[in-house]
């Protein structure tokens, strides 16, 4: 399985030199790499099977559809977390500390049906991924797991990659494009509403419509999202107190609102 | 806008080329049923889902999914006629705010042989394509992409895979599966 599934070169802006999509956890992953000279070369190749295979095996691990995944088992009481993989001890490590930042607005152990790192897992493991594409002539890569998005560098002549952020109200629509360094993660109730639940109460809850965190992790940007679309305003203004990470949020009536330094381009 | 429905063909031609490249396909695990059912309660048509699944599966249980809230009619009901056991069906037609989409499944025996995309509707492009489940997350992303040139990316929601997994769920009640 070394073989990337999808290779093009594209023309256009930046240097775009390798379109790749994975199917893993019950989405697609797409990566993507840019580059200062023409052509992806083997080490990119190798690179992107391995950032592939991260996926997989996060998928493997942690899938709480498997029924046979360790998480699944953990779950389940059949085994401890110190029989589970090494990963599954750092990732809850992560979400505990994840839950501490958030002031518990992300609490994976508040989930129905026990412990769900699912929050956190998505981002992490692209997270990761992007790190396995490390070959000196990247000048940029994306992984963006169905909307999470994990990136380092940027396009050819330094220009910073652009991402789009749906409106919640109209998703064929982008609600404002952000200039993204490392990491965005967007949550939302358009997304899967019933799936927020609010530790405090242990209900299924939105405050705002839509809420997007960027910082330097994607794992905790993606938990901080949702601690945020759960939590509203103060979801808002407890990243605003955090260094690195920025928010943004869009009201059920509309309204977008962000953090100082949320590095929106166009509102 | 215009670039849209240029954009989404050529992607769903680079998606065939992929997934006849991946060797194995066999997307769905029938244990990614359980989380999904419980989704926006917005869309205003309920009828009665799966229709008493008459054709195909003979016999068994026609246990239908319980959880059919959103959907709007089930259209079609192709069986794959007489080979002994081998049957499919098209689930109901789902709105999934990008367009309608149904969920085909073939089925041999107990053992789910096919699933994929029966038809998409997204906006007057009609299409009954054999793409399965996880390209259309692409799909979408790719539309909202057309609309703005310079982005290389977009974040946020996707309102597919409650829309796919309502559709499954009534094709396997209509396979007795």
């Amino acid at each position: 399985m070394t073989s990337p599934s999808l290779a093009t070169s594209r023309n256009g802006e930046g240097r775009h030199i390798l379109h790749c999509l994975e199917q893993v956890m019950g989405t697609v992953v797409t990566i993507d790499i840019y580059s200062e000279d023409g052509e992806a070369s083997d080490q990119i190749y190798l690179q992107v099977a391995r950032a592939r295979e991260i996926l997989q095996r996060a998928d493997a691990v942690f899938s709480t559809w498997k029924a046979n995944s360790p998480m699944s088992r953990l779950r389940r009481g059949e085994i401890t977390s110190e029989q589970s993989p090494p990963e599954v001890t750092e990732v809850l490590a992560e979400c505990a500390k994840a839950r501490q930042i958030s002031r518990g607005w992300f609490d994976p152990w508040a989930m129905p049906g026990g412990v769900d790192p699912t929050g956190y897992v998505k981002g992490w493991a692209a997270q990761r991924a992007l790190a396995a594409l490390a070959a000196t002539e990247i000048s940029g890569a994306i992984v963006n797991a169905a909307g999470d998005i994990a990136s380092f560098g940027a396009m050819e002549h330094s220009q910073a990659f652009r991402i789009g952020i749906v409106d919640p109200f109209s998703p064929s629509r982008l609600a404002c494009v952000v200039e993204l360094t490392g990491a965005i993660a967007t949550s939302g109730t358009s997304e899967r509403g019933s799936h927020l639940i609010d530790p405090y109460s242990c209900r299924p809850t939105a405050r705002v419509a839509s809420a997007s965190v960027s910082g330097p992790d994607l794992g905790l940007a993606d938990a901080l999202a949702t601690a945020v679309a759960v939590a509203g305003e103060t979801g808002l203004r407890l990243v605003e107190a955090l260094d690195d990470y920025e928010a943004l949020i869009i009201g059920f009536d509309g309204t977008i609102r962000w953090t100082e330094h949320f590095p929106l381009v166009s509102p | 806008m215009r670039r849209a429905p240029v954009v989404i063909g050529a992607t769903v031609v680079g998606l065939i080329g992929v997934l006849t490249f991946h060797t194995k396909s066999a997307p769905i695990t029938l244990g990614s049923l359980s989380g999904a059912s419980a989704t926006q309660g917005s869309t205003t048509t309920t009828t009665t889902g799966p229709s008493a699944g008459d054709n195909s599966s003979g016999a068994s249980s026609p246990p239908k999914s319980g959880s059919s809230t959103g959907t709007s009619t089930a259209p079609s009901t192709n069986t794959a006629s007489s080979p002994s056991t081998t049957r499919s069906a098209t689930g109901a037609a789902v709105d999934y705010h990008y367009g309608i989409l149904s969920v085909s499944v073939t089925a041999s025996g107990k053992r789910i042989t096919k699933v994929g995309i029966g038809t998409l509707n997204d906006g007057g492009n009609f299409r009954s394509q054999s793409i399965d489940q996880q390209s259309i997350p692409i799909l979408e992303q790719q539309a909202v992409q057309a609309q703005s040139a310079n982005i290389q990316g977009v974040s946020g929601a996707s309102y597919t895979s409650a829309g796919f997994e309502q559709s499954l769920q009534s094709a396997l009640g209509k396979l007795g599966l």
